[in-house]
């Protein structure tokens, strides 16, 4: 498993269309991508819960990347979140 | 600017990496739905960028590109001719769920997939026709009151016009337009033909065209010679007719200019088809009912009762081709002839019992609750004589227990023979036949023959099948495609799911499609399909049963967790984030249960309108792509609680 601590700088946090696009990037990748908030857990996968993890902005996550691909998909969720979030 | 086609087609075909990395492709209402061989043969950025290319994700094996309402269909036609690749899609993608079965098996399914929709019209009426019918014969007197007449009138109705729901039902199944189904099927009733009961009645025939020597006139068309009757009781050949409407009108559509599409199409499908029908559909027809009736007379006359437990077999296909009511002739021939007992009644009755105790047998042993929902009531009606929803909607199905039937029928029909029992009237079989038979022990014993044996026999050879093994496989990626049933042609499979997932209004406005939602994001499906609503109060209540998954900060947005996973996000107004919460309230939290109706939250429109931004209310279905059938029922002014779409598993 790798992990990464993520500062949000969008201003609207992982709210619907962020959540949405995450989603459908982590869709991308056979790993399990999760996102981490105060020890709540959401797969990155489902936009429900992430949007019920409530992010903000300034909230930090921790994302964690689990699975075959892993090396990758870390990379590539990581300028994902780096670009858009 | 439209939309070209055909460029937006061949630009998605030329990023694929050739044919041979196309496993197959299907549509669904707004995405074309593609299975690649080689995922890192595409050029996924180059798809993003084609134009008319409005998303793209992969799930489920799947290559999913949005494109849109309306515009799929057509980006997906050129696209099949682009790629030379066989359509997966409307009525093909049953067939190709069913892909590897053999040809006489998928068409042995169209009609339990024509009835199966139609069974709530059909079922409960036929029970309450059987009940009528032999509270009219037991009770002297009820026959003649108003009651009565009220009573059978109602019961009788879906299946004095039975044509027109198989119509409307096939055209659904086939991808036609279902209203020109309507049509074709009320044309083959048409109150100008003569009733398809009435053909053995010279009195009716005469009184109906007002001639007085009993021949049924006709109409001359080309060199045709059309018999004025119509297809009362008739299921074939409506099945046949909509099924050739609907390739005509699939035809026209591509080759009429779209200009002149909207009046050229309809009219000359409807013609076209209501020709073939009456010329050559239906007289094919005539003459087959006409062997079959001379073949049936012959039949039963053959010895030691063997005629007639072959006739006790072959009851029910002829019930399947729509032919038994033509026995009505053979019946009234009997009474009035030289035997003049009506030895034909038995072995009808045998048959229809045979079926009773088949569905009967399928109804105790389903553990599927669709099923047996379907199978109890449609079983009682066979007991009284209506076989119908019980051959339809369950027997024929699944094909054993029909079977099953026709050799309790056969059992039944040869006790009757040999015995020699007879009926002195027509027209009723079952247990209302007890009040015409000549011998009611011996009947008695008939009817638990033939439903024993049936009863029996489907007890230990029919198993039941994993709930839709025809739809439901999602083993591979291929046949997961065929299950992405076009939203707008899908012959519902499940029409009696008393488990409802449906989403029902949670505002009040005016609803229109997702895609037509002003904000890209939402638009564009990332988020999942659904409907946006224009509110016209400013209240959210709850769409269902359910528990709310998530609640906005700002209190603008609420995550809802409903019946089959449904999970639905209700998004008050566009970039509303931004307002930080003023101008809405919001009464439940995260993990709250709530109930259909409950009120959710509160806002304010006139604010969110001086504030800059669209009130419109996204209320969407994020986990659309889990469910094989997503359908938008509604769009257009609604109210609260009104059904907006379902899904099915």
């Amino acid at each position: 498993m790798k992990t990464f601590d993520y500062v949000i700088k969008d201003e609207v946090g992982i709210h619907a269309r962020p959540a949405g696009i995450l989603v459908k990037e982590a869709k991308k990748y056979a790993s399990t991508i999760r996102v981490v908030k105060d020890g709540k857990a959401a797969a990155a996968t489902k936009l429900m819960a992430l949007m019920g993890l409530g992010v903000k902005c300034g909230d930090t996550v921790q994302i964690q990347v689990e699975g075959a691909d892993e090396d990758g998909a870390f990379e590539g969720i990581k300028a994902f979140f780096e670009a858009n979030l | 600017m439209a939309l070209d086609y055909r460029k937006c087609a061949e630009e998605i075909f030329s990023y694929l990496g050739g044919k041979e990395n196309i496993v197959s492709a299907a549509h669904c209402a707004t995405r074309l739905r593609l299975v690649i061989a080689d995922n890192s043969k595409i050029n996924k950025k180059a798809l993003e960028e084609v134009e008319g290319v409005k998303g793209m994700f992969e799930s489920n094996g799947q290559l999913q590109l949005i494109i849109g309402t309306g515009t799929v269909n057509k980006v997906y036609d050129e696209f099949l001719a682009v790629t030379g690749l066989t359509a997966a899609s409307k009525a093909d993608v049953k067939a190709a769920a069913a892909a590897r079965a053999p040809l006489w098996k998928r068409i042995l399914k169209v009609p339990g997939d024509v009835f199966v929709p139609i069974l709530p019209a059909i079922v409960a009426a036929g029970l309450m026709m059987g009940l009528v019918e032999a509270l009219g014969k037991a009770i002297p007197g009820f026959a003649d009151t108003d009651w009565y007449g009220f009573l059978d009138m109602v019961s009788a109705t879906a299946f004095a016009f039975l044509p027109v729901l198989v119509a409307i039902s096939t055209a659904r199944v086939f991808g036609g337009n279902i209203f020109l189904g309507a049509v074709v099927g009320l044309a083959m009733i048409h109150s100008s033909l003569l009733n398809a009961w009435n053909v053995g009645s010279t009195e009716a025939i005469n009184s109906f065209f007002n001639v007085t020597d009993g021949v049924i006139p006709s109409w001359k068309l080309l060199c045709f010679t059309v018999k004025r009757v119509g297809y009362q009781g008739h299921v074939i050949p409506v099945i046949l007719a909509v099924a050739l409407m609907c390739v005509i009108e699939k035809w026209l559509h591509k080759h009429v200019p779209e200009m002149i599409d909207l009046f050229v199409t309809p009219l000359v499908t409807v013609l076209v088809t209501t020709f073939i029908t009456f010329t050559v559909i239906g007289p094919v027809f005539s003459v087959f009912e006409n062997w079959v009736l001379a073949g049936a007379q012959v039949l039963i006359t053959v010895g030691y009762g063997i005629g007639s437990a072959v006739m006790g077999a072959i009851y029910p296909l002829t019930v399947v081709m729509g032919l038994h009511h033509m026995y009505n002739v053979i019946e009234a021939g009997m009474l009035s002839g030289d035997i003049g007992r009506n030895i034909w009644m038995p072995i009808a009755s045998a048959a229809n019992f045979a079926q009773f105790g088949a569905c009967l047998a399928v109804a105790i042993r389903a553990h599927n609750a669709k099923t047996k929902a379907v199978a109890l009531p449609s079983s009682l009606s066979a007991s009284l004589g209506i076989t119908e929803p019980a051959i339809f909607g369950v027997n024929f199905r699944f094909m054993k227990p029909f079977v099953c039937g026709m050799i309790g029928g056969a059992a039944g029909a040869w006790f009757g023979a040999i015995t020699g029992i007879g009926a002195t009237t027509y027209g009723v079989t079952g247990i209302p036949g007890l009040l015409a038979i000549d011998n009611v022990p011996v009947y008695v014993i008939m009817l638990a023959i033939s439903a024993g044996v049936a009863f029996v026999l489907t007890w230990f050879v029919w198993k039941e099948e994993q709930p839709q093994t025809d739809t439901l496989n999602p083993e591979s990626g291929k046949k997961d495609i065929a299950n992405s049933t076009d939203i707008n042609s899908t012959p519902g499979t499940s029409a009696a799911d008393p488990k409802e997932r449906s989403l029902f209004s949670p505002l009040k406005g005016n609803v229109i499609p997702g895609e037509e939602i002003p904000d890209e994001t939402f638009a564009s499906g990332v988020l999942g399909g659904g409907v946006g609503i224009e509110p016209a109060e400013g209240f959210v209540i709850a769409p269902f049963d359910g528990e709310i998954s998530s609640v906005a900060e700002t209190k603008h947005a609420i995550g809802i967790t409903g019946p089959g996973e449904m999970e639905v996000l209700i998004h008050v107004g566009i970039d509303t984030v931004k307002m930080d919460g003023d101008g809405f309230e919001v009464f439940v939290a995260e993990g709250d249960k709530v109930k259909k109706g409950q009120k959710l939250m509160a806002f304010d429109i006139a604010k969110i309108k001086k504030a800059g931004y669209s009130s419109t209310t996204a209320v969407l279905l994020t986990n659309s792509d889990d469910f094989d059938d997503f359908r938008i029922i509604k769009t257009g002014s609604a109210d609260y609680g009104e059904k907006l779409y379902t899904v099915e598993p």
